[in-house]
């Protein structure tokens, strides 16, 4: 498989999310393609079938300067903001969507296991290194194609974290953010030091062989950024779609 | 909402591998509203708003047989039409 990658820079949530429903949407004119990207300001992303209300301290976020987003993407809510995230759009590969996370996520696990680390897929769509969640990472099928997004975790501040995403049940939350410490873990606390930059060869090479991928670079068309700049204004940075539910 | 009418909002959350959240108004034993939200994964993901849609103005006895037929066109992981039936009720139970 020829495979186009972009190293991206850091964007906003709202152009995060618009690009990689405009790559989805463009797979036919630019073919499989892999992009690795950062988010700046950070961010919090929901999942499809989430409510932000329900899981955002919105005026908290708000103080923090955190931007908030919904994903097209069903799973969690995410913090992000130490880490490099992956897209990646393909033409559907058929079966049940459970077993092509299997196929995707082998890129990132690939790219831990260049890194010196032991990871394993781990439920439905996370990634584990010693047992402990390293990578999210989210799927659908839309458009004749398949997009998946995900986190890798360069950097993990638990209570920074939970300053802002909620806990259903406030009388748990030393129990709940106690557990997620021990239960989620970063390239640095098992002691990987890497920049963004670097990362991002490592992942793309880690996809490049877990998927049998010829890597190539060229220029994306204009129009990939005339919808995507559509869709972060009429879309993702609406209230009407980020609160939706 | 007329007071003295009969309808009582209720929540509640099961976890299904994902966790499932229920938020309904009901009337006696029907659900007039419904939303449901939660980290598990359905596709098409539009899908969901036509089961909110169609759970409205049904008996919870009819709940189970509609999720079925709903369910049975649709993928999903972390949800089941089981697991929803049984917080949908937990949510009447609930409700006040």
């Amino acid at each position: 498989m020829e495979l186009r990658v972009i190293y991206d820079t850091k964007h906003s949530a709202f152009w995060n999310m618009a690009f990689d429903e405009s790559l989805l949407v463009h797979l036919k004119e630019i073919g499989p393609t892999l992009r690795l990207y950062g988010w700046e300001p950070p961010a919090v992303s929901i999942g499809y079938f989430q409510s932000m209300e329900e899981e955002v301290d919105v005026d908290k976020a708000r103080q923090m300067g955190v931007d908030l987003v919904r994903r097209i993407t069903g799973g969690g809510a995410v913090y992000h903001k130490y880490e490099v995230t992956y897209s990646i759009v393909l033409p559907s590969i058929g079966g049940r969507i459970l077993d092509s996370y299997r196929v995707i996520d082998m890129g990132i696990i690939k790219a831990l296991n260049s890194l010196g680390l032991d990871a394993q897929h781990h439920g439905i769509n996370d990634v584990v290194v010693n047992g402990k969640k390293i990578s999210g990472n989210a799927q659908t099928r839309k458009y004749g194609g398949l997009l998946q997004h995900g986190t890798l975790l360069m950097d993990v501040d638990v209570d920074e974290m939970f300053q802002i995403l909620r806990v259903s049940e406030e009388k748990l939350r030393d129990k709940i953010v106690d557990s997620v410490k021990h239960r989620v873990t970063s390239l640095r606390h098992e002691g990987v030091e890497i920049e963004f930059g670097e990362l991002q060869k490592v992942l793309a090479d880690g996809f490049r062989e877990a998927l049998n991928a010829r890597m190539y670079e060229e220029e994306i068309p204009r129009e990939v950024y005339d919808y995507a700049k559509t869709l972060e204004v009429e879309k993702y940075a609406t209230r009407e779609w980020n609160f939706r539910r | 909402m007329r007071p003295g009418s009969g309808i009582s909002e209720g929540r509640a959350e099961y976890k299904a591998g994902k966790l499932i959240k229920v938020r309904a108004r009901f009337e006696d034993d029907t659900i007039r509203d419904i939303k449901i939200t939660g980290d598990f994964f359905l596709y098409p993901e539009e899908k969901i708003e036509d089961i909110e849609r169609i759970l409205r103005d049904r008996r919870l006895d009819e709940v189970e047989d509609v999720l079925a037929k709903v369910f049975s066109d649709v993928e999903y992981e972390g949800i089941s039409p089981e697991a929803l039936a049984k917080v949908i009720r937990e949510a009447w139970k609930r409700r006040s």
